[in-house]
């Protein structure tokens, strides 16, 4: 089996370090070229025009990883008002048509999460033994935690960094080194040596960051090929960011914490509650209640990322104005149309207006 | 007597007759918008962010309209209507985005709509809205038997005299039925229009595309003119088990009329409605197995006749020649 997926932020690394670990001679895990401007080019030309941007991107992936000879894909599965819940049927046929012969493995992400992944996991190593597939799944999840954990503390150190650039090129060499990591020590070692490294990169001991959260559609927050490097864009310009979502909150809590009845959103879904009622599908109810949380918690402002058309982020941005917690907004949409320099321009006034405000109410 | 408001968009086109039962029977009285006009799109594109598509848009619009003729306004938040299938985010949000951009709206009757959960708390919702009128059960459980009978009724009509949902609700808001003119189908070529009831019976959103086509000398079929039965037979072959709740009626709709060889089809969606930009491929691309003449309207605020009429008057030429060369 030669089984392709799609790109999305460092998700890749997960995969190879599962299929490394699982690995029985006839398995090979083909993962596509990072997301670029090919990727898009071809997941444009074959997508329906107004289909959304994770739609076209994931389709370009896919593509391309059939072109490197993959003929099992896997993508996610949802059932519930987004439009994800048809990716899987539209994507099927689109690559049914190029001529390429390969078949879908789904991964439920919105319902019976834990049972989907580990029945994937056995169908696609010829059923490997229990043991076998809970340790290489721990060793994906400690390259996955590392990942997020690096990441938080890059947000934070990019913003008062000294010499501008230093972060990021401790940041490449981190995710490089764990992704190379063979084993569960060597991860922990290499993450701890690199914050240590991220400790000691030079910071402006004077600066005061504006605090910006970023909110939105899980893809295009979580992809920096999506979203422009908005978070390294934020980086630059002096802005701490903080995002609640990532891809290991993800997994600790809708694989394990959520069936103990822990859930890791019932504050921001009460947050919410005066102003959206319901769970509107994607993530829209999270983006109400994060603005709310986060205008609680003292931060300047809040970034807030949708693919253009996305329905449950509509539902949010039509909300988001009307309520009583104030706190500015910029709601950044993303197609193919759109250009970079165009989202720094706003990213640029967007903090102005912060420091603006922040100097305002200081007085 | 207590005055129901419910806006003439979105569901009003499938629901309204069973809505206006269920409230009839308990004691209160139903109020419609105006059909959509220049006035209504104006003050609903106001509100709403650009971003949103147009019949949502028009949707604020008539709640405005309404917002001072009515005590209560009926706003289902519609989540689902079949096992694993859903709607649209904007329908289940759209009782509180109503409240976040139409401030003056008279109370809000949202009644969540989840058959997902099962009937039971089917039940239960009606319950609670019910109550808003009558605290006597057997009353509610009336009235939605009446609603019942009513849609049903209003359903069958439908798809029995080939009418559309707006020319049934017009015979029923005057009081004795006058029936229809027979539209001039001297032609004789018959053409399905697919899309949601909001897009294609809005007269405002598609340019009064269906009298349009009539006046071309059309034969016009749309999706309520059959039975539900067979849209839903021919949803399950062309796409399997159904993701959103209106699936029968634009893939079904399609797969359908595509079987009994209509002579072209033409699908009308709004520009960035998320569920139509999948949904059509899948009729696009079966049409072209089948080589039934296909051609996809996408309408926005922008639209105008002129341009519409051109592309329509481009298809149906294409459509007639095509019949001749085959025949």
């Amino acid at each position: 089996m030669r089984i392709g997926i799609p790109q999305c932020g460092n998700a890749y690394i997960i995969a190879e370090a599962l299929v490394q670990k699982l690995d029985n001679g006839e398995n090979e895990l083909i993962v596509p070229p990072a997301t670029s401007h090919r990727t898009l080019d071809l997941g444009v030309k074959y997508s329906p025009v107004e289909a959304c941007l994770p739609f076209k991107l994931t389709l370009g992936n896919l593509i391309e990883a059939c072109q490197l000879g993959a003929d099992t894909l896997i993508h996610a599965r949802g059932t519930g008002v987004c439009r994800l819940g048809y990716y899987v049927k539209e994507q099927e046929q689109i690559i049914r048509d190029l001529g390429y012969d390969a078949h879908f493995l789904t991964l439920d992400v919105s319902q019976h999460k834990f049972r989907s992944i580990m029945r994937l996991m056995k169908d696609v190593t010829n059923d490997a033994s229990w043991l076998k597939i809970i340790s290489a799944f721990h060793f994906a999840m400690e390259k996955l935690f590392a990942l997020d954990r690096i990441e938080k503390v890059v947000h934070k150190v990019r913003a008062v960094e000294l010499e501008k650039g230093r972060t990021n090129q401790v940041y490449r060499e981190a995710v490089k080194s764990i992704g190379e990591a063979k084993t569960v020590r060597a991860v922990k070692n290499t993450t701890k040596e690199h914050i240590k490294k991220l400790d000691r990169v030079p910071k402006d001991p004077t600066a005061d960051p504006v605090k910006v959260s970023i909110v939105g559609e899980v893809f295009v927050v979580l992809d920096p090929f999506a979203n422009m490097d908005i978070e390294m864009e934020l980086g630059k310009l002096g802005v701490e960011v903080e995002r609640t979502m990532s891809l290991s909150r993800w997994v600790k809590y809708s694989l394990f914490l959520n069936y103990l009845g822990i859930n890791e959103w019932k504050e921001v879904h009460e947050a919410a509650m005066p102003y959206l009622k319901r769970d509107v599908g994607g993530d829209g109810w999270e983006s109400v209640g994060e603005k709310v949380v986060y205008a609680r918690n003292g931060y300047d402002g809040v970034v807030h990322l949708a693919p253009f058309t996305c329905m449950p982020e509509i539902v949010a941005q039509n909300i988001m104005p009307s309520t009583k917690e104030d706190i500015p907004v910029l709601t950044i949409l993303y197609d193919e149309q759109m250009a970079k320099p165009g989202m720094i321009t706003r990213l640029e006034a967007f903090v102005d207006l912060l420091k603006f405000r922040r100097k305002r109410r200081r007085k | 007597m207590v005055k129901v408001g419910i806006p003439r968009a979105l569901s009003y086109y499938q629901y309204y007759p069973g809505w206006k039962a269920f409230f009839e029977a308990l004691g209160a009285e139903t109020v419609v918008s105006p059909p959509t006009n220049k006035a209504i799109f104006t003050a609903g594109n106001a509100r709403a962010v650009a971003e949103t598509c147009l019949p949502v848009k028009l949707f604020f619009g008539h709640v405005i309209s309404l917002a001072d003729k009515c005590d209560y306004m009926f706003i289902p938040a519609m989540r689902s209507l079949g096992k694993k299938a859903y709607y649209c985010s904007k329908f289940i949000g759209l009782p509180d985005m109503t409240r976040a951009l139409v401030p003056e709206c008279p109370l809000i009757l949202d009644p969540e709509i989840d058959l997902n959960k099962g009937r039971r708390s089917l039940y239960h919702t009606i319950y609670s809205l019910g109550r808003h009128f009558s605290s006597d059960k057997g009353k509610i459980k009336r009235a939605v038997e009446q609603a019942e009978k009513a849609h049903l009724a209003y359903r069958k009509e439908m798809s029995d005299r080939g009418i559309t949902p707006v020319q049934a609700l017009d015979e029923m808001h005057r009081d004795e039925g006058k029936s229809y003119l027979e539209p001039d189908i001297s032609h004789g070529l018959s053409v399905a229009v697919i899309g949601h009831p909001y897009v294609i019976y809005d007269d405002y959103i598609n340019h009064r595309l269906i009298s349009r086509l009539q006046a071309m000398g059309v034969r016009v079929f749309t999706p309520e003119m059959a039975e539900q039965e067979s849209l839903d037979i021919a949803m399950t072959k062309l796409g399997g088990a159904p993701h959103w709740s209106f699936e029968a009626d634009i893939i079904g709709a399609g797969e359908y009329y595509i079987e009994v060889k209509v002579d072209g089809i033409i699908s009308v969606a709004v520009f960035g409605c998320g569920p139509d930009s999948m949904m059509m491929d899948m009729v696009r691309h079966r049409t072209s197995e089948f080589r039934t003449p296909f051609l996809h309207l996408s309408l926005d605020e922008h639209t105008s006749d002129g341009g519409l009429i051109t592309r329509l008057e481009a298809f149906l030429d294409m459509v007639k020649r095509r019949r001749k060369v085959c025949a």
